[in-house]
């Protein structure tokens, strides 16, 4: 059995204003063993950039409020350390691939400046200015950018370059768990294809495990060894890539999911979307989130909170399966 | 329309040969363009945005144009409208030439020729309710004479593109990327336009939103009779929505053919590297090692001459780099520009 690195138990987030509550994340547990993908899907809304600014503790700390759960990283409560514990891990063991490069960086720094600050920031081996200019120059060929950009702005860079730099930030500590929020949706596809070979293969290469948060089901295909399908800030399928593509059971807001992409190989002219819009995240339903869009809604599911069904970690939070529980 | 010029000679008689195909087929091509040319001044030089592009469309079809950002398929989709006036060539739309138009002319035709822009968060004034955004249009052109008749369009183009009334006082920022679209689709077709460019009208939303308003736009298609100009980065979707695509690569029409046609038979090698680009959502692509395509987009000011792919092109030969690279017809009706095959 392959060593956890993270396990996240239960975890709740809700951002609170004077005057309403946002249930933003209810109630979701996973977890990553070393060198593993987590492909972490859903829409706008679902949750999932909540989910990783909760485990960052970069969430506003004004309005958003970790009312339960846990976050193991290492063994040790992330929740629980002090700010000052918190920095270290921040950036150094748990790094961050943000979405969109073109805002991401510092516009009047050199990307070899903001590179090497993260270095300077966790700089535990003291090294010397040198040798952070070494690592940085290092780093940059690793993820393809010649040496001899580290002294250009972002803005001499492309869409694809930028997001390049924002991974060399993210790894030049060689962290031991990489969160990447939709990393590649900003790009165009054959620089997806890139950027998503690169992660693979430094993942590889270091033994990082990677939380891919995306909506893109074909980029998780291509990616992730465990996917976690997210819905109105809950898990509601999870499993083993193979269980999420192949399985024959399946939540039926997956289904939809999959029905909405246009295929490429089909000739099926229509598609086949999920009606109605992600449901108010301040009005906590009784039952089930996803009832209101359901197709196979019942009287249960408006009243009642779906159980989880379960089957060689596969796991379906959904009332349809509820008489074959094993 | 034979302008001539170093290309263009070819491309030339290939949409001549076109014309008189589609002749003979009885369609009747709504959109014709010949060699559209858009250059922009910048202090390095002239930026070829859109260089030398042909093709026509006929009514009630769809061409989608794909390519990655930067070759200029947004420029083309401005240039058609004449948002940005051509450099050279020539946009027959229904028999008139709309880059030679006089501006009250043009004033006049706009109705017809309308644009869904890609970003629904920035595309939309956030100090107008949706009532008066989707007037908006019909009070510019003066279309409609008293208020009611105003009133009753808006409110039978909400209903078309499916927003409840009770949002008709609602602000842009009130809504989700999904309704906000379908502002802007309301907003095009108001004025019951024969031609719209649509240009990356879902990129900016989720999937599942992105299903329902390609729905709608192709159920509207068929209920209005609209002409498509669908310019897309994503190839399933412009797979699903379109009879014919072209590809573009800096600038330039690198292939173009029917829609099933490019994706069974892509015969240049950027059209088969893009294809080969896209993540596919089955178990089989986990790790899948891919021939990737190196490098990224150069530069459109003062491109070389010969081809313009041939910087990332695997199968690179000497005679790329020399000359104009025409389009050629490979299959009946299927058009690529490669030296190579």
């Amino acid at each position: 059995m392959a060593e956890q690195v993270l396990g996240v138990k239960n975890l709740t987030i809700q951002y609170k204003t004077d005057l309403e509550t946002v249930y933003a994340v209810n109630g979701i547990s996973f977890s990553l063993d070393k060198g593993e993908t987590l492909g972490l899907v859903g829409e706008t809304g679902a949750g999932k950039t909540t989910t990783a600014l909760g485990i960052m503790r970069l969430l506003p700390e004004r309005t958003a409020r970790v009312s339960e759960g846990e976050i193991l990283f290492e063994g040790r409560d992330l929740q629980k350390l002090s700010e000052q514990e918190m920095q270290k891990v921040r950036g150094g063991r748990i790094s961050m691939i943000f979405q969109d490069p073109m805002t991401a960086l510092n516009p009047v720094l050199t990307v070899g400046t903001q590179i090497g600050e993260a270095l300077l920031l966790h700089n535990e081996e003291n090294l010397s200015q040198k040798e952070i200019e070494a690592k940085v120059e290092e780093t940059l060929e690793l993820v393809g950018i010649p040496k001899e950009r580290k002294a250009e702005y972002p803005y001499q860079f492309s869409g694809g370059m930028r997001q390049r730099v924002v991974i060399a930030i993210a790894l030049i500590c060689n962290p031991e768990l990489l969160i990447a929020d939709e990393p590649t949706t900003a790009l165009d596809v054959t620089i997806q294809a890139q950027i998503l070979a690169m992660i693979c293969n430094l993942q590889r290469k270091y033994g990082t495990s990677v939380i891919m948060i995306t909506h893109d089901l074909g980029v998780v295909a291509e990616t992730c060894d465990k996917v976690a399908i997210m819905y109105a800030g809950e898990i509601v399928e999870y499993g083993k890539l193979k269980d999420i593509f192949e399985g024959e059971k399946h939540h039926p807001y997956t289904v939809g999911l999959f029905g909405s992409i246009p295929s490429l190989t089909g000739d099926d002219r229509r598609l086949h979307p999920i009606d109605g819009l992600m449901p108010d995240p301040t009005k906590k339903p009784e039952g089930c989130w996803f009832a209101p869009r359901c197709g196979r809604c019942t009287e249960k599911c408006r009243t009642q909170a779906p159980p989880v069904w379960e089957k060689d970690g596969h796991q379906i939070r959904c009332h349809l399966y509820d008489a074959e529980e094993v | 329309m034979k302008e001539k010029n170093a290309g263009g000679l070819v491309c030339g008689t290939i949409s001549a040969q076109n014309e008189k195909k589609s002749c003979e087929m009885g369609q009747e091509n709504l959109l014709q363009v010949s060699h559209l040319k858009k250059y922009f001044r910048t202090p390095a030089g002239m930026l070829h945005a859109v260089d030398d592009v042909s093709f026509e469309i006929a009514r009630g079809k769809t061409m989608g144009v794909v390519g990655e950002s930067g070759c200029g398929k947004s420029t083309l989709g401005r240039t058609l409208l004449c948002l940005d006036e051509p450099t050279s060539g020539e946009i027959l739309f229904d028999g008139t030439d709309l880059a030679k138009l006089k501006k009250r002319e043009m004033k006049k035709i706009r109705p017809r020729i309308q644009m869904v822009f890609q970003d629904p968060y920035s595309s939309l004034n956030g100090r107008m309710t949706v009532r008066q955004l989707i007037a908006e249009p019909l009070l510019v052109n003066k279309l409609c004479k008293t208020r009611n008749e105003v009133d009753r369009k808006v409110e039978e183009m909400m209903e078309t593109v499916g927003l409840a009334e009770r949002l008709a006082t609602a602000y842009p920022h009130e809504m989700d990327g999904g309704r906000r679209q379908r502002i802007g689709i309301a907003r095009a077709l108001i004025l019951e336009p024969d031609f719209v460019v649509c240009d990356e009208p879902v990129s900016a939303l989720d999937v599942s939103i992105q299903a329902q308003i390609l729905n709608l736009l192709m159920d509207l298609q068929e209920s209005m009779g609209l002409t498509y100009v669908f310019i897309t980065h994503d190839l399933s979707v412009v797979r699903h929505i379109s009879d014919e695509i072209m590809v573009m690569y800096l600038g330039k029409c690198v292939e173009r053919a029917d829609a099933k046609e490019i994706f069974r038979n892509p015969v240049h090698p950027y059209t088969k590297a893009l294809l080969a680009a896209i993540p596919i959502p089955s178990v089989e692509s986990l790790h899948k090692v891919r021939e990737l395509l190196q490098g990224e987009v150069t530069s459109p000011v003062n491109p070389k001459p010969g081809c313009r792919f041939a910087a990332r092109c695997p199968f690179v030969t000497e005679d790329c780099l020399q000359g104009e690279i025409p389009l050629r017809e490979v299959e009946p009706g299927h058009f690529a520009a490669c030296r190579n095959i």
